[in-house]
């Protein structure tokens, strides 16, 4: 069976400017697949090229077996698109925008984009226009999900939803791949694609550095964690511990970069009274530099 | 009006078309009220002499002594060409730019529409938008005739309604195929109104300049004003107008099929 996405040596050049230097993917169907990098590293020309928005250079793109140049309205068919920074006809009514998009694709009128609606807690009878921008994200969620599409194509998805509607967009996502959907999204957010992806793939300037599964991942990811005590902090105990790769200290708080698990650690600190934990969301650049670079 | 994109883009430009239309009979009826004190004018035929030869000649004032002379002189020598022109440069350059550069192009593309699906949807859409244009004018020229006894036959009336819309759609097809090309709403916009310009440049340069009169059949306002329009019956030489149209959004085809989607901007 084809795999739902592949890229072969993918590569786009604007001018002289190379963003996609040789990106190859293979998604097989019914997983997330979370595509992470930091903001310029080609996310949104891998997308709009596997949405057939763009021509690459050269190197193959595929979905569904099909190449999404040659055959680029044969995939258009089957895949829900959410573009990075979606825009909808403001003079239209949520309602009259899917009413029309659903005439395009040639869907049946049913009960689908009142339901997802709900779930998202998107108002159809408002124009497009007078919406805030986190309402308007959701009518992009809508428009993708919508005809119920084997692959799904969705370019920074949570970008303006709050937290509560972003729980419910990763449902969403979930049931999709239950259904044996595929899901191919970006972010420049590690928490977000730990969430809910299977198999992530992280890109930098251009190229994939890395693709493992997210379980992997986690075990990997180096994070910060602070850690304020009530006296002066046991930097040798907490340099022993399993994981911890760098310890300094300022006060009572101390700095600890640990790698994978933290569950020594904080097995290790808490005996010395912690008043508190905050814990830094790994930077994406920070674990490329940080992890990935020394290996290669 | 959402059943397809064609019905889509028609319904963008409901309120457009209703103010043009209300500008359009507006002028038509204001102008045909002037006739019958302009024909009352007992030295009218002296008072023309006094303009300069070039001005006679391109505005045909010798005509002027009739209605349809003065109609053709007023409204269809000038004012009525550019005005549907910029109608229909105006429509053409948000039908593919417009949407592109708004960031709306995208969601369209990702459908099973084909590029030259769309790329055609939104012309006929364009087609129609014109011709009802000129179906206004066309009643309002026929009406305020009647009201106003200026003169001109339901035929008359409807060639000289069909060159300006034939004229106004050539350029709004440049601006579409510009678009299309490009995806800049401000260069389609520049280019589509410089060829105006040039187009009627030349023919006016040419009533004067005898090098260049070989050169006047080229230009677009020859093909839609010469002789009229209005009187000038049904020449052979308004084919040119919708070929000239026609193929512009052939050659923009494949460059829209093939070339990036910008992202909104």
């Amino acid at each position: 069976m084809d795999p739902a996405i592949r890229t072969s040596a993918l590569t786009k050049r604007y001018g002289k400017r190379l963003a996609l230097r040789g990106v190859d993917l293979e998604v097989p169907a019914g997983v997330v697949f979370g595509y992470l990098g930091p903001n310029g590293a080609g996310k949104t020309t891998t997308i709009k090229i596997l949405a057939g928005l763009l021509r690459q250079t050269s190197g193959r793109s595929e979905i569904l077996g099909m190449d999404t140049v040659a055959e680029r309205d044969r995939v258009q068919r089957h895949v829900g698109y959410l573009p990075g920074e979606f825009v909808a006809y403001p003079d239209l009514t949520g309602d009259q925008y899917f009413r029309f998009l659903g005439n395009l694709r040639g869907l049946p009128a049913s009960g689908v984009v009142p339901r997802l609606a709900k779930r998202l807690g998107l108002d159809l009878d408002q124009r497009i226009g007078t919406l805030s921008h986190g309402n308007r994200q959701k009518v992009g969620i809508v428009q993708a999900f919508m005809h119920d599409p084997e692959v799904l194509i969705l370019d920074e998805p949570t970008s303006g939803l709050d937290p509560l509607v972003q729980r419910e967009f990763l449902a969403l996502v979930r049931e999709a791949r239950d259904a044996g959907r595929t899901v191919f999204l970006s972010s420049h957010v590690l928490s977000e694609v730990e969430a809910v992806a299977d198999v992530v793939a992280i890109l930098s300037e251009g190229e994939v550095v890395v693709t493992q599964s997210v379980d992997e991942m986690k075990q990997q990811a180096v994070r910060q964690i602070d850690l304020v005590f009530t006296s002066e902090p046991p930097l040798a105990a907490l340099r022993g511990a399993a994981g911890v790769r760098d310890v300094t200290s300022t006060g009572m708080t101390a700095h600890v970069v640990v790698e994978g698990e933290t569950t020594e650690l904080l097995r290790v600190a808490a005996p010395h009274g912690v008043t508190n934990i905050v814990t830094h969301e790994p930077d994406l650049e920070e674990i490329f530099l940080a992890y990935y670079a020394p290996a290669r | 009006m959402l059943g397809n994109l064609f019905l889509k883009t028609l319904r963008d430009q409901r309120r457009g078309l209703t103010g043009w239309s209300i500008g359009l009979v507006l002028l038509v009826l204001v102008e045909s009220a002037l006739w019958p004190s302009v024909s009352d004018m007992p030295n009218l035929e002296q008072f023309l002499e006094g303009y300069p030869e070039p001005m006679r000649e391109l505005f045909n004032i010798e005509a002027i002594t009739t209605g349809q002379g003065f109609m053709n002189a007023e409204l269809f020598s000038l004012l009525l060409p550019a005005l549907f022109i910029i109608y229909a440069i105006g429509r053409g350059v948000r039908l593919i730019a417009g949407e592109e550069e708004a960031g709306t192009l995208e969601i369209l593309l990702v459908t099973p529409l084909s590029t030259a699906g769309l790329l055609l949807q939104k012309l006929a859409a364009l087609a129609v938008s014109v011709a009802a244009l000129g179906a206004v004018l066309f009643v309002s020229l026929v009406g305020c005739s009647a009201a106003f006894d200026v003169g001109i036959s339901a035929g008359a009336a409807a060639t000289g309604s069909l060159a300006m819309v034939l004229i106004g759609l050539e350029h709004g097809c440049l601006a579409l195929a510009v678009g299309a090309i490009t995806g800049r709403r401000g260069l389609a916009i520049t280019v589509a109104g410089s060829v105006a310009v040039a187009g009627y440049v030349l023919y006016v340069a040419a009533l004067f300049v005898d090098a260049m009169a070989d050169l006047q059949p080229l230009s677009p306002f020859y093909q839609a004003l010469a002789d009229g329009p209005l009187g000038a019956g049904l020449p052979l030489r308004f084919i040119w107008m919708p070929l000239a149209a026609v193929a512009l959004v052939l050659v923009a085809l494949p460059v829209f099929d093939r070339r990036d989607v910008a992202t909104a901007r």
